[in-house]
């Protein structure tokens, strides 16, 4: 098996150094994880074992035996995380298009307001900003929790978005254009497909942003908006081990799930415009 | 219609941007003193200067910046060059990315987690080291965490963002790669000098904006020197966290301004980094021009 | 033609999902609304004239949130399992439980009032001490309300020190006991046979066990306690009662314990350059083996991790024999709670015998309710649990069992440690 990947490399002129980072790499993320996994299982782990003393499936069980609750929770989640990532990945595209295609005034300066959440802790945004949502009305609301993540997580997706554009460029687009198009629709049927993996990225780094945003959610949905990160973090802190480490766990497995959905649904609409490109 | 696109498609993120933009400024003028409901209303620096009067400050701020450039800086060259293997070998998707997407999912809570139970006194490594006769006893392991060196949180950051790198700039890298490199290599130049000519140059911006928001975030957060960090001295995060959780609610203004600190450092690097990125897209256009 | 219809699913997910959270956010909206005009200005005027019968009429059908630490599994599950079903079946009252830090509660509820909500989000929290004193003091409280409690009046002794003090700051009716705490420390007999009962004994077993002692760095809330007790230990705690919370006064007064403090630092772990973060940093720590010693406010813990596994068999409590210092947790109702009488019903429920002996049987919590106050069956509710292995017998326990310093000491002090005790 080995052999066949170095020869297959060989022929690529790599060499085996890539491969073995490669494997570093992959052994480097996945051996914690291994003892993340071990840890939902461990009551009691004292030195100098190797192995745990004390197994127990209690954290397990107490997890499963809310399960009703638990699913509530992730669905909540799930879609006030997937909506920030849609609206963000909408508004962002809007902003990187802005931002790479066109001359304007002004435009470094909605370049440094795209950018400026990346330099500012959201604990200061979130500390300052409570007052006035509780004040428009929007606190301890999903649509004001959605809106801070949507602000925190925008910039992700507006580098993303722009540095795919530039990559892409606007030839082929303007090309469409001198043939006919307009242009709204030279974007969709050229540039848009060409930038699907970095849609994806985007997506998926939107997702993440907002669904691991604990004090912002915190603080702006004042608790009654509750995500699953909200009910996680306190058992996080505190000294059972093993619940945390099975809360990390389903985090982690609902996350990479959404990232497959993400994945799949962007595939197929790929694909789908490819047809069309084709026909049109 | 063409010359005002460009403002109607920023709308959304002006609108966003101004309510960022309100938190901001009411985060600023409660460093200032200004918080009606506790009684507070007078304009005043002096948190800002007792603050600064204070023994351990400068000690804090270096600590902080000291991280967070440490941090940044490994995880942006790791990251960058396990990405080029990645590209190299044309894992770029599927079964790979998902397991470099791990990292960036976990959050910065369960990572501490697992490197006290790997690198701590009492963790894995010690436990193996022990176990092969390296050491006699739990004191002999290195002290990585909780050292005034900052290992622990280091490492810790370094699990995380050296995937994110990988993440943020992967897309981009393969797509130049694939279309601009190839045809490099085919104009005769060969793989590597055609990467570092052509692919580099072009995700520069992506990569240094990755350098930025790893610094960034990285000066701003208290989850991980709080938990790994050691006693003394403390990340100005940790500083902001416990005056902020500090029970009588005057201390406020402290945590807010010690924040301001964190946000001048922040708005410093960021404007040294927008001069690098001027000067470095001024010299793409001029290659763009030549083409 | 496939692309289309994609595209349209596409778009119909989008669609959805903003429809559901503009849905979710504007029936909340309404329903704050309707409440603020409807019941609010109403029941808010009047829940200090009630009766407690029309309370639990006006409280009928409402929801209330309990806003407190979410990190003990065991506690949220009997909530959700035992407190909660109880208050619907008896009251129709929904409750819902909101786990957040008190800092955060504090900050929320700053936030509210400054933007003068009359509905908050929040209307009971599980509070106590310097929080107390300066949600308090920051009238962010509702109150007086603890007379208006049957059973509080009934099952209390609102006389004793740990009902009218929290942290030596006067309580006037504005908190309800919850439970009561008592710090205790602890080791494994099996490793450690001796257990130090008192300061001296204490760096004995710090030489003994070089490295293997430590204690959480303050502000832990326990390891500040723990710094407290060595105080007491050294200097006595009479004098700290009334002292003025001056650092000057403070240094001066813990002066003795400071240097004693300073002289277990060579022996603890790490040479006392760096302490552990926090108290569950501590109890991992011990449950790995890499200390000998732990410390807790929750009395009866060691029984819990015992039966759980977490700690092995021989892990058992003790106290020092000057004493330890004991607390008691608290209920108060936010000042802009929008179901003051639903948080009020739900409290006196909580500190009825019937639920204190839940807790005290589930959760090894000390009772706040009389004993001799109770009739016979409740008594025995009460004798019949099986506290578990390794504590401290109750009357033991209470009878060691010293008072809290004055709230405005607490950070005078963790300040002085942090300057003084840490690296010296």
């Amino acid at each position: 098996m080995k052999c066949i990947k170095c020869r297959k490399y060989k022929k690529n002129g790599r060499n085996i150094g890539i491969n073995i980072v490669i494997m570093a790499l992959v052994l480097l993320i996945v051996l914690p994880m291994l003892n993340l996994l071990i840890w939902t299982v461990t009551e009691r782990w004292a030195w100098p074992d190797l192995l745990p003393q004390v197994y127990s499936a209690r954290a397990i069980e107490e997890i499963f035996g809310r399960r009703g609750e638990m699913l509530k929770l992730f669905g909540s989640s799930v879609v006030i995380s997937a909506s920030v990532s849609v609206l963000s990945v909408g508004v962002g595209m809007m902003t990187a298009r802005a931002l790479t295609c066109c001359k304007f005034r002004g435009r470094d300066a909605l370049y440094f307001l795209s950018l400026l959440p990346f330099l500012v802790p959201a604990t200061v945004f979130a500390m300052g900003i409570q007052i006035t949502f509780l004040k428009w009305g929007l606190g301890n609301s999903v649509a004001g929790v959605i809106l801070v993540h949507l602000i925190c997580s925008l910039p992700y997706a507006v580098r993303l978005l722009m540095d795919g554009m530039r990559a892409v460029g606007t030839k082929l687009e303007e090309q469409a254009q001198v043939l006919g198009a307009d242009p709204f629709r030279a974007f969709c049927t050229v540039t848009l497909p060409l930038l699907t993996p970095v849609i994806l990225s985007a997506l998926s780094m939107s997702y993440i942003v907002s669904f691991s945003q604990y004090f912002l959610t915190l603080l702006i949905g004042g608790g009654t908006v509750k995500t699953f990160t909200i009910v996680m973090v306190p058992y996080l802190q505190s000294d059972s081990r093993n619940i945390a480490c099975v809360y990390s766990t389903a985090f982690l497995a609902v996350t990479l799930l959404v990232f497959g959905a993400f994945e799949w649904m962007i595939r197929c609409w790929s694909k789908g415009n490819v047809v069309k490109y084709d026909f049109g | 219609m063409k010359k005002l696109t460009p403002y109607l498609l920023s709308v959304p993120q002006i609108v966003l941007g101004i309510i960022f933009l309100t938190g901001l400024i009411t985060g600023i003028t409660q460093s200032l003193g200004v918080i009606p409901v506790f009684g507070l209303e007078e304009v005043t620096f002096d948190y800002y200067k007792e603050i600064f009067a204070k023994p351990d400050m400068l000690r804090s701020v270096l600590y902080s910046l000291y991280i967070a450039f440490v941090s940044a800086g490994i995880s942006t060259v790791a990251g960058v060059l396990i990405c080029m293997a990645l590209v190299a070998a044309g894992r770029t998707k599927g079964k790979m990315m998902r397991v470099v997407q791990i990292p960036i999912v976990v959050p910065h809570v369960v990572v501490a987690i697992f490197v006290i139970n790997i690198l701590s006194q009492n963790g894995l490594l010690a436990r193996f080291a022990y176990m092969l006769g390296i050491i006699g006893e739990q004191q002999d392991f290195p002290m990585l965490l909780y050292d005034p060196g900052g290992a622990g949180v280091i490492f810790a950051y370094l699990w995380k963002e050296i995937p994110f790198i990988i993440y943020f700039v992967i897309g981009l890298m393969a797509s130049i790669d694939g279309r601009l490199g190839e045809a490099a290599v085919n104009l005769g130049a060969g793989r590597l000098s055609s990467f570092f000519r052509v692919t580099l140059p072009l995700c520069m911006p992506s990569i240094l904006s990755g350098f930025l928001i790893i610094f960034v975030f990285a000066l701003g957060a208290y989850e991980l020197p709080m938990l790994l960090g050691a006693t003394v001295p403390k990340a100005l995060p940790v500083l902001a966290y416990i005056q902020y959780t500090h029970p009588d609610l005057k201390h406020r203004p402290y945590a807010m301004a010690l924040n301001g600190i964190v946000i001048a450092i922040s708005l410093l690097s960021a404007v040294i980094y927008y001069m690098l990125i001027k000067k470095g897209s001024m010299l793409l256009k001029e290659k763009e021009w030549s083409e | 033609m496939k692309k289309r219809l994609l595209s349209l699913l596409l778009g119909g997910v989008l669609l959805l999902s903003l429809a559901a959270c503009s849905n979710q956010a504007g029936s909340g909206a309404q329903e704050t609304g309707a409440e603020e005009s409807t019941e609010n200005t109403a029941k808010d005027a009047d829940v200090s004239a009630m009766s407690f019968d029309e309370m639990k009429e006006a409280a009928k059908g409402t929801e209330v949130t309990f806003y407190g630490w979410g990190g003990d599994e065991d506690l949220n599950k009997w909530l959700d399992d035992v407190f909660a079903p109880q208050m619907k079946e008896k009251y129709d009252i929904t409750m819902n439980r909101v786990p957040m830090d008190i800092d955060q509660v504090l900050s929320q509820l700053a936030g509210e009032v400054q933007a003068e909500e009359e509905d908050g989000s929040i209307d009971m929290i599980w509070i106590n001490g310097e929080n107390f004193q300066s949600a308090k003091e920051n009238g962010f409280l509702y109150g007086p309300f603890t007379e208006a409690l049957p059973n509080f009046n009934d099952y209390v002794d609102a006389e004793s020190e740990d009902v009218t003090m929290d942290f030596a700051y006067p309580i006037e009716g504005y908190e309800a006991p919850y439970g009561k705490a008592q710090f205790v420390l602890f080791h494994d007999s099996a490793v450690t046979p001796e257990a130090p009962k008192s300061a001296e004994e204490l760096l004995e077993y710090c030489k003994t066990y070089k490295g293997k002692v430590t204690y959480p760095a303050l502000p832990d809330f326990t390891g500040s306690a723990f710094v407290r007790n060595l105080i007491y230990e050294i200097c006595g705690y009479e004098q700290f009662m009334d002292m003025e919370a001056d650092k000057e006064t403070v240094k001066e007064a813990i002066e003795p314990a400071l240097a004693y403090m300073r002289s277990l630092n060579p022996y603890l772990w790490n040479e006392g350059k760096t302490f552990p973060d926090s108290s569950t940093t501590l109890d991992k720590m011990f449950a790995d083996g890499e200390v000998v010693f732990n410390m807790s406010y929750a009395p009866y813990g060691v029984a819990t991790g015992i039966a759980n596994g977490t700690y092995t068999a021989t892990t058992q409590s003790f106290q020092f024999e000057k004493g330890t210092l004991g607390n008691t947790n608290f209920m108060a109702v936010s000042k802009n709670s929008g179901n003051k009488a639903g948080a009020l019903v739900a409290i006196n429920e909580m500190i009825s015998p019937e639920m204190q002996a839940s807790r005290y049987e589930v959760l090894r919590t000390l009772p706040v309710v009389e004993y001799e106050k109770l009739d016979d069956a409740q008594k025995e509710a009460f004798d019949s649990v099986e506290i578990g292995e390794g504590v401290i017998p109750q009357d033991e326990l209470l009878s060691k069992r010293l008072p809290e310093m004055p709230a405005e000491l607490v950070p005078i002090i963790e300040e002085i440690w942090q300057e003084e005790v840490v690296g010296k």
